[in-house]
């Protein structure tokens, strides 16, 4: 499977080789990866946000309610957006600031789950001498059931 | 107390959790979420101008807001049987460490579709100044059965 063994925090490292405002082309697919959502990264996300939902860490409480086992909290896309592209993705670029998000959910998200992520720019203007990009998503699981979709905003460093 | 739909009124409110943010706590968002962008690592490159933006220091995440909000939104909803469809936020101040953050929600409206049910919530996300740091807006879905 085509997946960066290790992630790269280092997000100066490819910075010359992801595209710049100019370079986006909106409604261009950007290059994505399937990744295994493991039980160790939901819980490494929860803690990080304080979650702490039995439904995302107790297994015999998930397995007894309507969800019928554990799952990741829908506010998981965060982690999936990251470890769902390449190194050179410009939502990666060192000064890339969000500007605001929205999200619909529909299946959640488990641990096991092999994610694949459809993506691209689908517009960009410039607002106030700022340049921004436009971008959607949609997560699906292995059975092709789509786990949430969004779209974005990001003010692209000049 | 466990909410119902029946029993919601435009105008309850649910309070969400504190949140202290610290350096620590934003390099484990870091750590979380993957999204090691230096402008929540690095304070020398938080020195510079972003156009027209100074921070003045690293920040927080936009994103630890959404996965706060959704945090409450859902502690909110399991016990009631309902799901969380939709948040929708924007970000309307930086938050730095030492900031403490507590996100609340304000019911807006109920709305009975076809072949569901569905609450309509106003989000906003305060810093310890009684400061808007983020606004937004969610949808939970209350299924009939629930």
């Amino acid at each position: 499977m085509a997946q960066a063994e290790v992630f790269e925090t280092d997000f100066w490292k490819d910075a010359n080789l992801r595209k710049v405002w100019d370079e986006i082309v909106p409604g261009e697919p950007r290059k994505t990866l399937p990744y295994v959502l493991t039980r160790e990264a939901i819980q490494l996300y929860c803690r990080s946000v304080g979650e702490n939902h039995p439904l995302y860490f107790d297994e015999a409480y998930a397995k007894a309610s309507p969800y019928g086992g554990l799952i990741a909290p829908p506010s998981i896309h965060i982690l999936l957006m990251f470890s769902c592209t390449p190194a050179d993705d410009w939502m990666r670029t060192p000064g890339t600031v969000n500007a605001g998000q929205s999200w619909s959910y529909n299946v959640p998200a488990r641990p096991g789950d092999t994610i694949t992520l459809q993506a691209r720019a689908l517009d960009k203007f410039i607002k106030r001498e700022r340049l921004f990009v436009v971008h959607d998503n949609v997560f699906f699981n292995q059975r092709g059931d789509v786990i949430c979709s969004g779209r974005g905003q990001t003010i692209r460093p000049m | 107390m466990t909410t119902s739909f029946d029993k919601l009124s435009t105008g309850d409110t649910i309070d969400g959790p504190s949140f202290a943010v610290s350096r620590e706590s934003i390099r484990l968002f870091c750590d979380g979420s993957l999204d090691y962008n230096p402008l929540h690592l690095d304070d020398n490159y938080m020195k510079n101008s972003f156009g027209k933006t100074n921070f003045g220091g690293i920040i927080m995440h936009g994103m630890n807001n959404f996965g706060l909000i959704t945090r409450m939104l859902t502690d909110w909803a399991y016990p009631a049987g309902a799901i969380h469809r939709r948040l929708e936020t924007r970000w309307v101040k930086p938050v730095k460490p030492g900031d403490t953050i507590q996100p609340v929600g304000i019911i807006k409206a109920k709305q009975t579709t076809e072949k569901s049910r569905w609450v309509l919530i106003d989000v906003l996300v305060k810093n310890q100044n009684d400061e808007k740091v983020a606004v937004g807006e969610a949808m939970v879905e209350f299924p009939l059965t629930a």
